[in-house]
């Protein structure tokens, strides 16, 4: 795998949790505390943290070093990455459809015998 | 907090429909055997060595390509596992790569012609409708001025 491949890998897995998408959704409205984020959720500080490391390394936001609070903001460029990947998933399915319609043609020409 | 103007919590599913004008067993043939994949898994610029495919066609088994970028010769492995094959109608498959599965449906239109619909799950919301990429892009317009008036 490339590295933009786990990059995407790891981008996936840390969207395919609701709570994550929520707070990803709560920080599409501006940066917060995780005391902000938990408050919201009804989750444990500790529980917010975890799934905060998780958004992190996917690089999906970023934590700030203003002491204690260290708040969160989401980082667009990594959610960028897997936009793409929607976008070049259906032109391949597209391209597949495409080639698979001429390969059925020619599976299914009668032969010509060398002759057109 | 549940104020964002798209809600993207949700996971949801894309479906890439075609008509192909051959019969259903030789469309269902096309998408499970090597010899027929190698012609058409490449998207455009690219292709899908025979001797880089392996088809294990049984659930369980493993779905596993190489695409190579025939500009430059890069090289992109995909891998899945079968999670259902009913020839010849339903081909189901994991992808590795992301948590999506997607489902093939081999529909006969009774007329020599096959519909097929590839239809993946798992997809986080956000990435798929117009709507909520809008959305989600105007909340991170919202934020990032909100940035600029902290940082002016």
């Amino acid at each position: 795998m490339s590295p933009d491949d786990e990059q995407l890998d790891a981008t996936f897995a840390a969207l395919s949790d609701g709570t994550r998408r929520s707070i990803l959704a709560r920080l599409a409205l501006g940066e917060a505390t995780v005391n902000e984020l938990a408050e919201p959720f009804d989750m444990s500080l500790p529980a917010v943290s975890k799934h905060l490391k998780v958004l992190e390394r996917a690089g999906l936001i970023s934590r700030g070093r203003n002491g204690q609070f260290r708040p969160c903001r989401l980082e667009a460029q990594a959610l960028d990455g897997a936009t793409d990947w929607i976008e070049r998933n259906r032109q391949i399915w597209t391209d597949r459809f495409d080639k698979l319609s001429a390969h059925l043609r020619d599976l299914q020409a009668p032969p010509t015998g060398g002759t057109p | 907090m549940n104020d964002a103007v798209t809600d993207p919590t949700e996971l949801t599913e894309v479906t890439y429909v075609r008509v192909f004008d051959a019969p259903r067993e030789l469309v269902f043939a096309c998408m499970l055997d090597p010899k027929h994949l190698t012609h058409f898994w490449g998207p455009t610029g690219m292709s899908t060595p025979l001797d880089k495919i392996v088809v294990e066609p049984w659930v369980g088994g493993a779905f596993r390509t190489v695409m190579v970028n025939d500009a430059t010769g890069e090289e992109y492995a995909s891998s899945g596992v079968y999670t259902e094959i009913a020839e010849p109608s339903r081909l189901a498959w994991t992808e590795n790569e992301t948590p999506t599965t997607a489902t093939t449906d081999f529909i006969d239109l009774g007329d020599g012609r096959t519909e097929v619909r590839i239809h993946q799950t798992n997809i986080p919301v956000m990435f798929t409708t117009e709507e909520a990429q809008a959305g989600f892009k105007t909340s991170l317009d919202r934020f990032a001025a909100h940035l600029a008036t902290l940082t002016a």
